[in-house]
């Protein structure tokens, strides 16, 4: 059966491609779907994708992957370095979570130099653009990859 | 025909211990298993990977003074001289060749000291939690990045 991952990003990343394109890049959040989805093709995975603004919904979609997804790749946006109960739905959600930022979060402002989602999640890839979140994906999934199961 | 890519690939201290010290943080294998890994994806990525690991900070200051010309990208893996060597942040600045910071283990699930990379900033992203799989991602991105 293929594996289930849900990729859920945060507040503003609808507005990708339209504004700061210069930390953020001209993709839009559709064009990055379009590139996880046609990497989870080819690697078996059943991806969805969800987005929104509000900071409950994140938190009631992230509680409802628990036992309905095998994976969360997670652009939290700026909540991201202050929604400890975001970190609470991870955790309780106990599904492997990987923490995606588009921009290198550690050569911006300070406050966003800490994340508090990270203590919870799997990993974190920062700062490759939009491929961070297909090399999430591969992080997440791809085990041939991984030497330690070789 | 265009010249392969070549990146260096840098371990910094205690990582040659790797499969024989807290093997329930950075797992089983040895650093060599990981190397063997990154050999076997450049070639499918049909690009060049050199691997080295040393425990003193100043040789790696001076294999990354040394690298442009002979690489075309960095990923390191400074161990903890992660958190506080300015030293080794000050030659990943100078070097102007894109370089990628990998942990093995998550970093931000451990101790407090642990949660500040000093050479993250100069670095053009951090992959790190996902065991050896940090390496081999690291240079998918690098790769990734020759491409554009």
């Amino acid at each position: 059966m293929a594996k289930r991952v849900a990729v859920v990003h945060g507040p503003n990343l609808n507005m990708l491609g339209k504004r700061e394109v210069g930390i953020y890049g001209g993709k839009s959040m559709e064009e990055i779907n379009s590139e996880v989805a046609a990497e989870a093709a080819g690697l078996n995975v059943t991806v969805e994708f969800y987005q929104s603004n509000s900071e409950g919904d994140l938190v009631t979609f992230v509680q409802q992957c628990r036992g309905r997804t095998e994976g969360i790749l997670l652009n939290a946006g700026a909540y991201t370095h202050y929604s400890i109960a975001l970190r609470d739905a991870i955790a309780a959600a106990q599904v492997p979570t990987v923490e995606v930022h588009i921009s290198n979060i550690y050569k911006r402002e300070p406050f966003r130099h800490v994340s508090v989602l990270a203590p919870v999640c799997i990993g974190q890839i920062c700062g490759f653009g939009s491929h961070g979140y297909v090399l999430a994906l591969r992080a997440l999934m791809e085990e041939r990859f991984d030497p330690w199961l070789a | 025909m265009k010249k392969n890519r070549k990146y260096l690939v840098v371990s910094g201290p205690n990582l040659n211990l790797l499969g024989a010290r807290k093997t329930s943080i950075y797992g089983e294998g040895s650093l060599e298993d990981i190397h063997a890994g990154l050999r076997q994806r450049a070639e499918e990525l049909n690009v060049g990977v050199e691997c080295r690991q040393f425990n003193s900070e100043g040789e790696i200051i001076d294999s990354l003074q040394e690298a442009p010309g002979q690489f075309d990208g960095v990923i390191i893996n400074a161990g903890a001289l992660a958190h506080y060597s300015y030293a080794l942040r000050s030659a990943i600045g100078s070097m102007l060749l894109p370089c990628v910071e990998v942990f093995i283990s998550n970093v931000h699930a451990r101790e407090e000291f642990r949660h500040k990379s000093v050479i993250a900033p100069v670095c053009v992203g951090v992959i790190g939690g996902f065991g050896k799989k940090s390496y081999l991602l690291a240079l998918e991105a690098l790769a990734k990045l020759g491409e554009t």
